[in-house]
């Protein structure tokens, strides 16, 4: 059985677990290709206008893979961290792929995976109900969870090492290390989908700077400097960026020169957390720069290779005149 | 202590009435002007939802008023709403404002800090009969506002004097700023019944009927959303709101649940399968609910860019086509402007006005 699994949103964290875990069952599992204009296109003609870019594009990789396999994964991520949840659009994501495209519901694999109550368990019974679509055997889906958590915990020590998960999804080239590092917030499958994020990892290498993501950061250090505020939001991912954030910003690092936090213009989550990010780091005395950039379908390279250059030759300067008295927050 | 609190729809006068019992000085925000608006674009995170943006300003203009302490809600997700008094309070904090910022978070934030919260917002008070007495009052109040303004809705498009009806539920809803006993509140409401029962009727053959969904502030609050219940019902249209503060305060009780939202969630379910924060499962099942009433159409009223309501917008053009249902898409936020609004509502009714008639002919040829 042909099972697809659209390439966008939790695809970039998820990829080995998934993959591993359908390969186990029997499943033969196909990608979608890497974000292309037609995709993308595809994306924007049919999503509503007013939701998310990343949404807008895994809709794309889902119209690609529709009619070329038997089942699509859209697993309803509700939450995969206890007391928290993902984004409405996370959570409605099989029903907007299902409804937009008049894709039969048993064509969807949408079960719900909800560890915001019962933890682990909730996390087991999702697998377990994705298992049942392939097996009647309870033992052989529990085996292969086990065999996809190895692979998952494999690939994220890749990532925790700097390798970029597009990288190691399609067997690319790293990028050289270079000495000065920028910590590059924002959810993963905004930081690894190059295309859409006009290749922010190559163009700030390009410009002698290695990028810290916060795949890179070691979980508990990031639950740490989280539980340092008093209500840590109820996303995930945003928690994440958070603890990165607060991590380096109290951490100091000196390599580290500053951060540039990577949003699209409708992402809910974003649009609060980033002002709170951007409020901790201004009254930390003696921050770091700060460079927020927005991107959408409408974003043009030039305007944001402009904007990246100007905060790196900012960001430079501020670091020969350390004691200087220079604002160092651009926002868009 | 001198509290503020956000404002929504009527829910300052059932405070107004609550809290001198309580013992606490509140000092409700001034009505919502274009310059509040103006507040709190400049004061917000741009791409925050609109509501954020009011609120936050609701709350500077009422300690503009001198109060010292701020009431706001939390909640735990996944709307944005839970996370505005966190975001509220440190921009408040950077302005420099010295005040105390009360928020009720859900108790699985903390039991004591929820408590010590509850407490705050009562006064201290332990649940004494008065107490519970006036409590009680003010809720009857705050369901009675709601009432007063379902039946303004109805009624607008259908009675002879329009101006009289706006007169007669102002002054209604002024009164109830004033009671103080049971006794005078069953008085104001039977007076305003019976007054709204005596309005001269006009003879329409083909009421068309709208009915709103969407996101609970901005479905409401007519100051902030250009009032299109009131465009709706000039133009000759019975109007009904599917969203309600007090339906929303039941369901958050376990014990208290609000059928209709139950309802809605289950006819919800085959488009939408379950809930997503916000109301957006309840715009979805009460659209359907509306094409099954037989309304002929539906107005959809959401902040720009509400993650919950873009997630119902997005299922609601499959809903639309299945019961063929005409909706209108009306995303609020200080960018929006009245004259573009006012074109797309009249169009709006102009369609579903040739839609009936068009039916009606088809019916009468077969």
């Amino acid at each position: 059985m042909k099972v697809g699994i659209p390439r966008g949103l939790l695809f970039y964290r998820f990829y080995a677990l998934w993959k591993t875990f359908l390969e186990e069952l029997g499943a033969e599992v196909v990608t979608s290709p890497p974000t292309n204009k037609n995709i993308i296109q595809q994306g924007l003609t049919y999503a509503v206008e007013e939701i998310c870019f990343p949404a807008k594009v895994f809709l794309g990789h889902v119209l690609y893979l529709k009619d070329r396999v038997d089942l699509l994964f859209i697993p309803r991520v509700v939450s995969f961290h206890r007391k928290e949840y993902n984004c409405p659009k996370i959570l409605a994501l099989p029903d907007l792929a299902r409804n937009l495209f008049s894709i039969p519901e048993e064509r969807i694999i949408d079960d719900e995976i909800n560890m915001r109550e019962e933890g682990m368990r909730g996390w087991q019974k999702g697998f377990l109900n994705i298992g049942k679509h392939f097996t009647t055997k309870e033992s052989k889906i529990m085996k292969a969870l086990k065999l996809a958590e190895k692979a998952q915990k494999d690939y994220q020590a890749n990532l925790k090492n700097g390798i970029l998960p597009e990288d190691l999804i399609d067997h690319k080239n790293s990028l050289p290390s270079r000495e000065g590092k920028i910590v590059l917030l924002g959810h993963t499958y905004l930081l690894s989908d190059s295309y859409i994020n006009m290749n922010i990892a190559k163009k700030v290498n390009d410009l002698n700077y290695s990028v810290i993501t916060p795949d890179m950061i070691n979980e508990e250090k990031k639950r740490h400097y989280l539980s340092t505020i008093p209500k840590p939001s109820f996303w995930t991912i945003s928690n994440e960026i958070i603890g990165t954030a607060l991590y380096h910003l109290k951490e100091r690092k000196p390599e580290v020169r500053g951060f540039i936090h990577l949003v699209s213009f409708e992402c809910g989550p974003d649009s609060l957390v980033g002002e709170l990010i951007e409020r901790l780091l201004k009254r930390e005395k003696e921050s770091l720069p700060y460079l927020r950039l927005e991107i959408d379908e409408h974003t043009g390279e030039a305007g944001l290779v402009t904007r990246l250059e100007a905060f790196v030759d900012m960001m430079e300067w501020r670091y020969k005149n350390i004691e200087s008295h220079v604002s160092s927050f651009a926002s868009s | 202590m001198k509290a503020t609190f956000p404002h929504l729809l009527h829910l300052d006068i059932a405070l107004g009435v609550l809290y001198p019992t309580l013992g606490v000085e509140i000092i409700a925000p001034p009505p919502i002007t274009q310059k509040t608006i103006e507040i709190g674009v400049k004061l917000a995170p741009q791409n925050a939802c609109f509501p954020l943006k009011v609120t936050l300003a609701n709350f500077i203009e009422g300690i503009e008023l001198g109060a010292d302490t701020i009431f706001m809600a939390g909640g735990v997700g996944p709307c944005r709403f839970g996370y505005y008094g966190q975001i509220q309070r440190i921009i408040l904090e950077d302005l420099g404002y010295d005040v105390n910022f009360v928020l009720l978070d859900h108790p699985r934030y903390g039991i004591r800090p929820f408590i010590r919260a509850l407490q705050t917002m009562a006064g201290g008070r332990v649940l004494s009969s008065r107490v519970i007495k006036v409590a009680s009052l003010a809720w009857k109040i705050l369901r009675f506002s709601e009432e007063l303004e379902t039946e303004r809705r109805a009624l607008r498009a259908q009675v002879k004097d329009r101006q009289k009806l706006d007169e007669i539920v102002e002054g209604a809803l002024e009164q109830l700023r004033q009671v103080n006993s049971e006794e005078s509140f069953q008085a104001i409401k039977e007076g305003t019944m019976k007054k709204l029962n005596n309005l001269e009727r006009k003879e329409i053959k083909d009421l068309i009927k709208v009915g709103i969904v969407g996101e609970i502030y901005i479905a409401q609050e007519t100051k902030i959303n250009f009032n299109v219940e009131k465009i709706l019902g000039d133009l000759g249209a019975y109007v009904h709101n599917s969203v309600s503060t007090v339906e929303y305060v039941l369901h958050t009780l376990p014990f208290t649940r609000s059928q209709e939202k139950l309802e809605a969630w289950k006819l919800a379910k085959p488009y939408l399968k379950r809930f997503v924060g916000g109301e957006g499962i309840d715009t979805v099942g009460s659209t359907i609910r509306y094409a099954q009433q037989g309304f002929d159409g539906v107005v959809h009223l959401y902040p720009f860019t509400c993650m919950p309501e873009v997630v119902a917008k997005s299922i609601l053009t499959t809903v639309s086509k299945d019961y063929d249902l005409p909706i209108l898409h009306l995303a609020i936020d200080e960018h929006s402007g009245e004259a573009g609004l006012l074109t797309r509502v009249e169009a709006f009714v102009d369609v579903l006005e040739r839609r009936k008639k068009l039916k009606k002919r088809k019916l009468e040829v077969s």
